[in-house]
């Protein structure tokens, strides 16, 4: 699959950035473009974040996901607790950042 | 090579060095997304016109 | 797929969950090099060993920046795990990389206290 040049990809590592994600992601789809995102590590608290669910339903199933093992790692439960807006299908690996990588023309980290 | 580097806080000494390093004889842009209200539009305006974007911590 | 040359930047000493992010990029056939910058190193344990050792089996490379790589990561033959790398190498290195990734959080300005600092 070649890159779609009106994705962007966030790929996101640091836990205090979530106004970043959120204000990054809705200029992007202001603009005509398709916001792709991964939470990785201690990032995965933002999911608490009652925007999250917001982020989530906005993205859609496919665009957004988190790292099932860093959720598990920050002492959550990956299989009874899911992050409001997520499937299970979500809760994925670092093979999702491959994804971003390859799907997205453009490409950010927060 | 069009390059564009975000900052998430101030940068460092090893940061600026980085970044003089990767601009060399390219274009390059920046932006600050540690102010009060960021311009997030401008940022991706910018992000789609660079091939390359790097974001400091 | 195309194979990607993607530097992961490490400043701050609860970030080295990088390494292991690198390595999941490698699994999936790019080439990952993981920095820790100045000395921010994690405890090697033998997961966090094994992960760097792969990372080189997968043609990439973990690398010290600013400090000298530990003898507490060393392969089978005792040889050091971690190479050494300087800053202007390193951005010298990272002008040819397709991703460059600062992960996480900047280098703290404070030390640690002792409930975290092991």
């Amino acid at each position: 699959m070649s890159a779609d040049p009106n994705k962007l990809a966030i790929f996101v590592t640091s836990p205090q950035n979530m106004l970043h994600v959120i204000g990054l992601a809705n200029a992007a789809e202001k603009a005509g473009k398709k916001p792709m995102i991964f939470f990785t590590y201690k990032s995965i608290h933002l999911t608490k974040d009652p925007r999250f669910k917001v982020l989530a339903e906005k993205c859609g199933e496919e665009d957004i996901a988190i790292c099932a093992d860093s959720y598990t790692c920050e002492g959550y439960d990956a299989a009874a607790d899911i992050p409001a807006g997520l499937s299970g299908k979500q809760m994925r690996t670092q093979a999702f950042h491959g994804a971003l990588l390859d799907e997205c023309g453009k490409y950010i980290v927060l | 090579m069009k390059i564009l580097q975000v900052y998430r806080s101030e940068p460092n000494n090893d940061v600026k060095t980085l970044v003089g390093i990767l601009n060399r004889d390219r274009e390059a842009d920046e932006f600050n997304l540690n102010v009060e209200n960021p311009d997030y539009d401008q940022l991706v305006t910018k992000i789609f016109a660079a091939d390359k974007t790097v974001c400091w911590w | 797929m195309e194979s990607l040359k993607v530097y992961i930047l490490v400043a701050n000493r609860m970030y080295n969950d990088g390494i292991r992010s690198g390595l999941g990029l490698a699994v999936e056939n790019h080439y990952a090099f993981p920095v820790i910058m100045n000395g921010e190193f994690p405890s090697f344990s033998t997961y966090m060993s094994e992960n760097i050792a792969w990372v080189k089996d997968m043609e990439g490379q973990v690398y010290s920046c600013g400090a000298v790589a530990p003898d507490t990561c060393v392969d089978e033959e005792g040889d050091k795990l971690i190479a050494e790398i300087s800053l202007q190498e390193l951005g010298e290195a990272m002008r040819d990389a397709d991703f460059i990734i600062p992960y996480g959080l900047p280098k703290q300005t404070n030390e640690p206290p002792p409930a975290c600092a092991e």
